[in-house]
């Protein structure tokens, strides 16, 4: 039995060291004769157009060059590579879901490995020279493949990598040690990659070129009335849904100017189950217009999901609205035309919005940050359309802002990557290097664990004084952060949802508290599983809590923050209660008096959990005005807890502070009753002290900078040390 | 050392028959206590000023209790010491060729080790929650935890084949049941993680770990002597354990340890024991209680230590983590008790308290059968 085993394995063995034999000898023949280049990577345009724009280059020096492209079925290439020409063959793969044991990841191994086996077939069938992958999941089973087949001393294969964003992906953070190059866009992601990492820029097709205005307009399908400033509008190859829904909602805004502008609109090609764009699209505009409009809106609007001769479009736009993907400005600059930045948030590295700030400190670019609204009871990212109608129309119709933002965005980034790229591939020794003004180093932009944490160490040190712009330091950015905190309060993860309600608080972003109040009182349950242990509503005891908090860092009272404190004042978690009663003695100016808020916290005396009664009873000397409060408060002389009993003195010495009861022997006589052991002190450390005295003093003297300092004087000398 | 001196000179002629004394456990054991208690005491003072001056000083971990008092400064990995003084103590006193010991000693010095390489790099880079990991904590202590389930009920058992894998109850004077080598391997390396890790969440308060630690260890030198004597054995019942009665000496050495480690670490603490010592302790505990066939009195005995770690762990993982709500006001449950308004002392004192009572009620066992 054994015996015949081992011989099967022989026998396998020899099979496939003769494959492999024949595989490499077919490869080496091969390899003096036509140049091959296999290209890989996709998923979105961003991908893909780097890809084609990289073969355009080999193509312009070696005419006669093979190529083959890889990529995944039902994604971008799919579309655009058929269209370029290029054979397009798939094989099976799927996004990094992060090495933990579950069920995506299962899948993630599995389809790997499929797409492992297919790229090796595709290699040795194909035997290319070089491996161009330009990122994107689909770019991952063809490496791997590559590698293996390099170890295995079958495939004498160059690998290429092109990373276009300023965080590398996963994959290609882990894949790209191996590769022999790594071409980079920006110049900070070279620390990723410090062996084999190159910076090259961002390759754009040769096509992207700015025509004269009459020759586009003729290789346009549709037509464009004359004398109209043309917008254009588009989410990047598969279609941004706030973009897209933005624009239609600003429609009705632009119809009156329809004899004098023309709004151009690229869907994308994104048709997923959760999102289809068209169809999206198409319902959003018969919700958002009239039937009269629908009527003559085709006056100044056209729509389309995918323009394949996108040069066209830039050249004949004045105005150009689009998300702040690399490939998309990269094209932009190239064509020289202002554009309007829609940034999205929360991304890796919040990559995009650092191209747009960058773009927008140059003066190459406008800015406009997406903004979170309740929509349906669902919390969406949204762009007003009437904001963005009214952006759109003060460009226009400042010729003079257009024209620098053009020139200025002309010059802004690093040129002639094309050619870096060919260098880097032929291995030449000469090239021009291109910077561009890009290349200024600016300020990092916080993360929200760090931008939270120096936002509450600074409440904490004076609540009353409170500014988020002394510590953020610039307005700009303070606006970012509002709006990345607020997209992160439409988060699926309750912690995301949860940093975006403290942060929402923390940067003062006083427009979101309708949607703060929203979630407090929103009351969907839980799923069950988290209910049977002791969960309660959707948005979780601790966001609710912080909500309350929130509320009281944006220090804003009006009638609707007063209902739903006084809803959260009986809140089923103990936490959001206590939070609710500390909330209205920071405003106890405004509740005072008021008898729903008596009743409410003599309510909260008798809670359950001691914390909320001692807020209450603190709360209540804020609160009180009569001697209902001062005897309800002296009931508190035997409570079990000693520190309700504390908060019981408190809230009577608050009344008397605030003269609603007026100090007598008898109110002495009274007070004396309350039961005054407790079963906690404070201890004291003398030497600790003194030494905490000393230590302060030294402290000072290193420290007497403002906050601020460090980033307005990054090049002046640091303080002396001792 | 004076072991085997003793009992070779003893043995070489009548002049030297007073060396039979250290044949009795009895006297072993004081001499045991009393040598770690002395070297505790002559070495923790130069201990704490080499560690002040070394600056390995405990690093302060946020656990959201009010601090009007500040605690970091204070020199840790106190656990050396008490290794130290235990490691001490059994090389003049024990019987180096018996098997129970080696085991208990190679637990105390495996986990140990863990806890030292935490401490340590908690001191390296200035922040408590800057340890190692979780995860390679808990892989470490796997590594140990399966050897020694191994070591339990595979071929090198200390407590001969037939006993191996019996799964003894309190209250109860058979067997219940054989679990069979694989299920009681699986019994025995969750006991030990279980076991390592409650005593490392409990200790947070000065002088909290040790005292109950002491009342465990010396119930089960207790357990040990019973089950190591003939006699006692055959007379209350319980499987005799050759060999077993060299355990009541360990446990000896490490009360005196623990004692002596008290006098330091009582509030305000000079000195703590750090993750050294409380995972050290725990690993003893584990490894003893599990030797001695009573790794199900645990949750009786060291009830506190389970109590603790359950509401850490509940309110950590389930609460914090998954449910987004605090299920107690604070974990573990010296804190709740804290947070409620307790002074430290006063919770100390309370939950060592309870502790002794659950350590009588476990002493109790031997007799309720």
């Amino acid at each position: 039995m054994s015996v015949k085993i081992i011989i099967a394995v022989l026998f396998l063995v020899l099979f496939l060291v003769a494959i492999g034999t024949y595989a490499a000898r077919r490869w080496r023949r091969l390899a003096s004769g036509e140049p091959r280049i296999l290209l890989t990577g996709g998923g979105t345009g961003g991908h893909v157009n780097p890809a084609l724009a990289i073969a355009e280059g080999i193509k312009s020096r070696e005419p006669d060059a093979r190529f083959l492209y890889v990529g995944v079925k039902g994604k971008a290439e799919a579309v655009i590579v058929r269209r370029a020409g290029y054979k397009l063959l798939f094989v099976s793969s799927e996004g990094f879901p992060g090495v933990r044991i579950s069920f995506a990841f299962a899948r993630f191994l599995l389809r790997l490995s499929v797409g492992i086996v297919q790229s090796i077939g595709i290699l040795l069938t194909f035997s290319p020279r070089w491996v161009v992958a330009t990122g994107g999941y689909v770019s991952a089973p063809i490496i791997c493949a590559g590698l293996l087949l390099r170890l295995l001393r079958i495939a004498p294969v160059k690998l290429f990598l092109h990373e276009q964003n300023s965080v590398p992906g996963q994959l290609n953070a882990f894949l790209g040690r191996w590769v022999d190059r790594v071409m980079l866009t920006f110049p900070q992601t070279q620390s990723h990659f410090p062996r084999n990492g190159v910076v090259v820029g961002y390759p754009v097709r040769h096509s992207i070129q700015l025509k004269p205005r009459d020759e586009a307009l003729g290789s346009i399908s549709f037509p464009i009335p004359e004398g109209r400033k043309v917008v254009f509008a588009f989410g990047g190859s598969q279609g941004a849904r706030t973009i897209n829904r933005a624009v239609v909602d600003a429609l009705p805004t632009l119809l009156p100017h329809r004899d004098k502008i023309f709004i151009i609109h690229g869907m994308g090609l994104s048709g997923y189950a959760d999102y289809n764009a068209a169809e999206d699209t198409e319902r959003r505009l018969r919700a958002v217009l009239t039937s009269d409009e629908l009527a003559v809106v085709g006056e100044l609007y056209h729509r389309q999901d995918y323009f394949h001769n996108i040069e066209d479009i830039y050249s004949v736009s004045d105005l150009i609205v689009c998300r702040s993907g690399a490939g998309s400005l990269n094209e932009i600059c190239r064509m020289g035309k202002p554009s309007l930045l829609i940034p999205k948030a929360n991304l890796p590295g919040d990559h995009q919005v650092m191209n747009a700030r960058a773009m927008k400190i140059a003066g190459a670019a406008e800015m406009l940050f997406e903004d979170v609204t309740v929509e349906d009871g669902q919390v969406l990212e949204k762009v007003d359309g009437s904001v963005l109608a009214e952006r759109i129309l003060l460009l226009l119709g400042d010729q003079e802002r257009l024209k620098s933002i053009a020139e200025n965005s002309r010059r802004f980034l690093r040129k002639k990557s094309n050619e870096r790229i060919l260098s880097e591939l032929y291995g030449d020794k000469n090239y021009n290097n291109g910077v561009g003004s890009a290349t200024t180093p600016l300020p990092p932009l916080m993360g929200n664990q760090r931008l939270l944490s120096a936002l509450t160490a600074a409440y904490n040190k004076s609540p009353r004084s409170y500014n988020p712009l002394t510590t953020v330091c610039d307005e700009n950015d303070l606006n970012y952060y509002r709006h990345r905190a607020a997209g992160l309060l439409s988060h699926d993860g309750w912690q995301d949802r949860n940093i975006g309600v403290k942060l929402v608080g923390f940067t003062q972003y006083r427009e979101k508290i309708p949607a703060l109040l929203h979630m407090l009182s929103d009351q969907t349950p839980d799923a069950w599983i988290r209910r049977f242990f002791g969960g309660d509503f959707k948005q979780v005891g601790f966001i609710r809590r912080n909500i309350v908090y929130s509320l009281r860092v944006l220090d804003q009272f009006n009638s609707d923050v007063e209902r739903h404190l006084l809803m959260a004042l009986d809140d089923p978690y103990f936490e959001v209660r206590t939070e609710a009663c500390r909330t209205v003695a920071h405003f106890g100016k405004y509740c005072a008096g008021k008898d729903a808020w008596m009743q409410g916290l003599l309510r909260r005396l008798e809670d359950g959990s001691f914390e909320t009664a001692v807020e209450a009873a603190r709360a209540l000397g804020e609160v009180g005005v009569d001697g209902k409060a001062f005897s309800a408060l002296l009931n508190l002389r035997e409570n079990f807890y000693w520190q309700v009993r504390d908060a019981g003195l408190y809230g009577i010495k608050r009344l008397l502070e605030r003269h609603v009861i007026a100090p007598s022997p008898d109110l002495l006589s009274q007070v004396s009753t309350f039961v005054l052991t407790s079963t906690d002190f404070r201890p004291h450390f003398s030497i600790k002290e003194t030494y905490q005295t000393i230590e302060r003093y030294c402290r000072e003297r290193l420290t007497a900078e403002t906050h601020c300092a460090p980033l307005r004087s990054a090049d002046q000398d640091a303080l002396p040390s001792k | 050392m004076f072991y085997a001196l003793g009992s070779y000179l003893f043995q070489l002629s009548e002049t030297f028959s007073f060396f039979r004394l250290v044949n009795y456990i009895s006297f072993r054991c004081v001499m045991a206590a009393l040598t770690s208690v002395i070297l505790m005491f002559l070495f923790s003072r130069p201990f704490v000023y080499y560690m002040h001056r070394r600056c390995f000083l405990d690093q302060v971990r946020e656990t959201g209790v009010r601090s009007a008092f500040d605690k970091s400064g204070t020199p840790t990995m106190g656990g050396v010491l008490v290794i130290g003084a235990v490691l001490a103590s059994m090389a003049m006193w024990g019987n180096w060729r018996n098997p129970f010991l080696l085991y208990s000693l190679a637990g105390m010095l495996w986990f140990g080790m863990i806890g030292f390489i935490d401490d340590y790099s908690k001191v390296k880079r200035k922040s408590g929650d800057n340890g190692m990991s979780e995860r390679s904590k808990l892989v470490l202590q796997g590594v140990f935890s399966v050897a020694f389930a191994w070591g339990c009920v595979g071929p090198y058992s200390p407590v001969g084949q037939e006993l191996a894998t019996q799964l003894f109850v309190p209250f109860y004077k058979h067997p219940v049941v054989n679990l069979g080598p694989y299920l009681y391997g699986v019994l025995i390396f969750s006991a030990v993680i279980v076991i390592t890790n409650a005593v490392n969440i409990t200790d947070g308060l000065d002088g909290l770990a040790i005292t109950p630690s002491v009342f465990v260890v010396v119930v089960l030198g207790v357990f040990a002597y019973v089950e190591g004597n003939r006699i006692y054995s055959a007379y209350l019942y319980y499987p005799y354990l050759r060999g077993a009665g060299e355990l009541t000496i360990f446990g000896a050495a490490f009360v005196g340890a623990g004692v002596g480690f008290l006098w330091y670490n009582a509030y305000p603490a000079q000195i703590f024991m750090g993750d050294t010592g409380s995972l050290a302790i725990g690993g003893t505990m584990a490894v003893v209680s599990v030797l001695l066939k009573q790794e199900m009195l645990f949750p009786l005995l060291g009830g506190l230590f389970l109590m603790e770690a359950a509401t850490s762990q509940i309110q950590d993982k389930i609460g914090v983590r998954w449910l987004g709500r605090r299920i107690f006001y604070r974990a573990p449950f010296h804190h709740n008790l804290q947070h409620k308004g307790i002074a430290e002392t006063k919770v100390v004192i309370r939950l060592w308290i309870i502790a002794g009572i659950l350590a009588l009620l476990s002493l109790a066992t031997l007799k309720i059968r």
